[in-house]
């Protein structure tokens, strides 16, 4: 397992498969105010980047994989432009 | 070759077969649901592993072929023999590529075609009706073409400015619309790891395709996720990357001047009238320099954010990369004027960058906010300074503080504010960012309440203008009535157009190194869940296997000369207790020794199943070939036996079941009119008899008739007149094992060449087996191999002969006897004897080896006589003594020494003793 799953968070670490995905989501469902830890991520499969997007959780910390943050960055934080663009 | 590669191939074979052997069950059961599943899974499995390498030929064939059983799965088509020929075929195709592969670690593009020709076969049995499954696919993989051209203004400035000096640099600039197939989790793509490896990758991002669903309703497994890649790449490469999915990836090339979009705070235009014209100027003087430094210095007076900023740092990039094109530098410095998007139009080809800049779009006029909405800015406006007067000594200052420039900057915008207003806010936010305190921003705001706040109309706004005085001294109430107001959405209208400059490090967007791809950062990506499970198989190279056969052999040497010892601590040294010592020792290690042998004995067992499972193919082609029905039956398929047994039994195999089936069993109407039915009947069975293997290959066909075969071989010459006479039956049948005899005067590509019964004896006698042919005509033939189960250890009498000594194999050993001199005849110059009602001949082996010593006799009288069984006679061999019997790990004669062939080979003894033993069929003949 590359989720570790505590009642407030869920920590990702280093590749996160497709199979994760399920479960993420349904983590996040019934933890809607959980807190995501990305820090020792390095790839996460695109379905559970999907669910990120979808659910918008509170992100604990960026991936310290410069590259990954970036991109997840992009597609997860509501950022001050597409904030000013609704 | 890599490891992967290796087991790539090794697995691939299992999967060809057991993809021929799903095909020729679901020839009985064309209705099995689970026979068809499983088969679809195999071609998937393989195909995905394929897709691994580099192989498109190899993964095309597969490709087709998974679709087409997924349609068979599906029910849409119907299997067919048509079917599995064509399926069939393309895995004989794979095969082909495999072993290709294996020799030289490639596939050969010249197989393309006959890949295309494959996979299009495979295609066209599935049926129109796909087409319409696939509509909606194809819609969605024509919308990546169709889609709005290229939003490059997404794309933040620093990697546009990147790419624009790749672009100078030589590279092609792509945009590229990646659109994954929804169904691409299930095919065990990655969309997201595909899009971050993209060679060349200056940008991406990934964007959703329609707005969420709600989180309850969400299909985690529908991939709905687009990606935007700005790559700078050779087209070759792209295409090469994106070869598996080309139907769901748009690319268009990019016009590196299509990049060339300044944004920002479109702020103090007028002001830099004197640059503009004064630039204008030194461009006209073809002064370079001096337009470069002008720029310079006034992009250090102005505030990053600005858009005339922005245009500056463009306007150096094209000075730097492409000076010559004035009209763009014309362009960009011209736009200062107007702080709105160049018209590259005019100067450029068309470029594909599409629409404009609609960031710079002017700003629409605001509908002036009614008094409640003022209440309500005000009150967000308050709950900002209350927020900017937090203590700043916390991590997380700088989101604070950007959050609160933003809302300052909406709120701005949206009270239709000045832009000048507005670029404040940003440049109290990188001051307040750069302190690391609230101070500047709060300054700002205090500043702009004070004169911005219009004088309210006194009577119902006097609270909220009462905390606009005194931000510090806000009522409580005030608080509260802040707090409840914020939430509320304000009406915002869109377009909002005021881009901002991200201040969040993003400064390298998605730029990753061009020149060093594999950087080693690259995570490590499993596949999927099968691939992760742990093997309770493993597959070890024989090689090894055979270095612990060897080893496990001078083991048993070394721990049989421990007896040697023993004895003469005895008997040379006399200490009797040391020497039972060790004979205690010895008994220990030898039972470890001899579990040992055991157990890689085991390692090297192997089922009759690993000749077996190519029979159905085999058999199903061969009768189809001859339109013969047959029916194939195995029996005893885990009957185990030393892998090198089993391996030379494969072809022998072969050639009889060939044989049964063009020899043997008739055509249907042969059968027919024979009394039989329809379909004939080959059973293959094999079983363990003691020490043994026996197979028996039995059909009901037609049966040997022996006129038949005693005719032949009289033509043939192999038999004289007398002998044609004179032999029985069983002899007759048994002259189809001579060499060259074939019944068959035709030549067919399956058997009749002369070449059958007599390889498939001498290599059945290669490995110590037997082979006997009963057969009753009309009725059918049996065939029975009898096989060692292990060539490695054998079990070897000792003899002794002109005081050497010599093995035979125990396995050709009828008998010891001691024969009284006087019983023995001699016949027509041959000394016999009667034993047991039979005459035996005997033959010394002093004789047969070329010894010049007579047999000697012991105190009695007596010669020592081996009785052996030789091609189903028994002959005595004369020796001088019986030694014991010793198990003993035979090892052939190396090099030149190998064509001694009266020797099966030599043996080691725990003296250190070699034992040549003798090989009595080679010895008689």
């Amino acid at each position: 397992m590359s989720i570790e799953y505590t009642k407030k968070s869920a920590r990702l670490t280093a590749f996160v498969s497709v199979e994760e995905a399920e479960g993420l989501l349904e983590w996040l469902q019934a933890n809607p105010r959980g807190k995501v830890d990305l820090a020792a991520c390095s790839h996460l499969h695109a379905a559970n980047l999907q669910v990120l997007m979808a659910a918008k959780p509170n992100i604990a910390a960026w991936p310290e994989d410069a590259d990954l943050a970036l991109w997840l960055r992009r597609a997860l934080e509501p950022s001050i432009i597409s904030l000013l663009e609704k | 070759m890599s490891p992967l590669l290796e087991q790539f191939i090794a697995e691939g074979r299992d999967f060809l077969q057991g993809i021929g052997e799903k095909l020729m069950a679901l020839e009985v059961a064309p209705d099995s649901v689970e026979l068809m599943t499983e088969l679809f899974r195999l071609v998937h499995t393989l195909k995905g592993n394929s897709g691994l390498f580099e192989f498109p030929e190899m993964t095309r064939v597969l490709h087709a072929g998974e679709d087409l059983m997924d349609s068979v799965r599906d029910g849409r088509v119907a299997y067919s023999e048509e079917l599995a020929d064509c399926l069939l075929d393309a895995m004989d195709f794979v095969g082909l590529l495999l072993d290709e592969i294996e020799t030289t670690g490639a596939t050969d593009a010249s197989h393309a075609e006959q890949s295309n020709d494959l996979a299009q076969l495979l295609r066209a049995l599935i049926p129109a009706q796909e087409d319409v499954a696939e509509a909606p696919t194809t819609a969605a993989t024509a919308s990546p073409e169709s889609a709005a051209p290229p939003d490059l203004a997404r794309i933040p400035e620093e990697s546009r400015l990147a790419a624009w000096h790749l672009a100078a640099a030589g590279h092609t600039l792509f945009w590229i619309a990646y659109r994954p197939d929804e169904e691409c989790f299930f095919k065990g793509d990655d969309p997201f790891h595909q899009a971050r490896q993209v060679p060349g990758l200056i940008w991406g991002e990934a964007v959703a395709r329609a707005p969420w669903p709600p989180l309850v309703e969400l299909d985690c497994y529908r991939c709905l996720t687009d990606f935007y890649l700005l790559v700078a790449a050779e087209r070759a490469d792209v295409d090469e990357y994106f070869r598996y999915l080309p139907e769901q990836v748009a690319i268009r090339p990019v016009a590196p001047l299509a990049l060339v979009i300044p944004e920002g705070l479109p702020n103090g235009g007028p002001v830099y009238g004197d640059f503009v014209s004064e630039a204008l100027v030194l461009l006209d003087a073809d002064d370079l320099a001096g337009l470069v430094a002008a720029a310079q210095s006034l992009l250090e007076l102005s505030s990053a954010q600005l858009w005339l900023a922005s245009d500056l740092r463009w306007l150096l990039a094209v000075l730097e990369t492409s000076p010559e094109r004035r009209d763009v530098l014309h362009l960009l410095i011209e736009a200062l004027n107007t702080l709105s998007l160049p018209d590259w139009s005019a100067i450029a080809p068309p470029v594909d960058a599409g629409e404009p800049e609609p960031a710079l779009a002017p700003v629409p006029e605001m509908p002036a906010l009614d008094a409640e909405d003022r209440i309500r800015l005000d009150a967000i406006l308050a709950a900002q300074g209350d927020i900017l007067r937090l203590p700043d000594a916390v991590d997380w200052l700088p989101g604070r503080l950007m959050a609160v420039a933003a809302t300052l900057a909406a709120c701005l915008t949206n009270q239709g504010e000045a832009a000048e207003d507005v670029a404040e806010v940003y440049e109290a936010l990188a001051a307040a960012l750069a302190e690391r305190s609230a101070r500047p921003l709060r300054d700002w705001l205090a500043a702009f309440r004070e004169g911005a706040v219009p004088a309210p109309p006194a009577d119902d706004l006097a609270p909220l203008a009462a905390s606009a005085d005194d931000d510090a001294k806000l009522p409580a109430s005030a608080v509260l009535v802040a707090a409840a107001i914020v939430p509320i959405p304000v009406p915002i209208p869109v377009p909002v157009p005021v881009p901002v400059p991200v201040p969040v490090p993003v400064v390298v967007a998605g730029r990753r190194a061009l020149d060093d791809p594999a950087s080693g950062s690259e995570p490590k990506f499993g596949r999927r869940a099968e691939d992760a499970q742990v093997a309770k198989v493993l597959k070890v190279d024989q090689a090894k296997v055979d270095q612990l056969m060897n080893l496990i052999g001078e083991m048993v040497v070394a721990k049989n000369s421990l007896p040697y010892l023993a004895s003469r601590a005895e008997n040379q040294f006399e200490v009797p207790e040391l020497g039972r010592e060790i004979k205690a020792q010895y008994a220990v290690i030898n039972r470890i020794a001899e579990e040992m042998q055991d157990a890689i004995m085991q390692v090297r067992m192997t089922p009759v199943s690993f000749v077996f499972q190519r029979f159905p193919r085999l058999v199903r082609d061969i009768s189809r070939k001859l339109g013969k029905e047959v029916e194939l039956v195995l029996e005893g398929e885990d009957t185990e036996a030393d892998k090198n047994i089993i391996e030379a039994l494969a072809d022998p195999l072969v050639h009889i079941v060939r044989n049964s089936l063009d020899h043997g069993l008739e055509l249907p109407e042969q059968r027919l009119a024979a009394g039989k039915s329809r379909l004939g009947r080959l059973l293959i069975r094999a079983a363990q008899e003691s020490d043994r293997v026996l197979i028996e290959i039995v059909d009901d066909g037609r049966g040997i008739d022996p006129a038949v075969i005693k005719r032949k071989a009289y033509e043939k010459g192999v038999i004289d007149e007398a002998t044609l006479d004179r032999i029985g039956d069983q002899e007759a049948i048994n002259l189809v094992f001579g060499a060259g005899f074939s019944t068959v005067e035709a030549v067919s590509d399956l058997s009749g060449r002369g070449v059958g019964m007599d390889v498939v004896r001498s290599a059945i006698d290669k490995v110590g087996g037997t082979v006997t042919l009963t057969s009753t005509t009309g009725k059918g033939t049996t065939l029975r191999l009898s096989l060692p189960l292990s060539m490695a250890v054998s079990n070897v009498m000792i003899i002794e002969s002109d005081r050497q000594i010599f093995g035979v194999p125990m396995d050709m050993v009828v008998e010891t006897v001691r024969l009284p001199r006087a019983d023995i005849h001699t016949i027509k110059r041959q000394k016999t004897i009667v034993l047991r009602g039979r005459i035996v001949p005997l033959v010394a082996l002093n004789d047969l080896l070329g010894v010049a010593a007579a047999p000697t006799a012991n105190a009695d009288d007596e010669l020592a006589a081996l009785v052996v069984r030789v091609g189903g006679e028994q002959v005595g061999l004369l020796v001088d003594d019986f030694r014991e019997v010793v198990d003993v790990i035979l090892k052939p004669l190396p090099g030149e020494l190998a064509r001694l062939t009266r020797y099966a080979g030599t043996a080691l003894l725990g003296d250190g003793t070699v034992l040549m033993v003798l090989n009595p069929k080679e010895l008689f003949r």
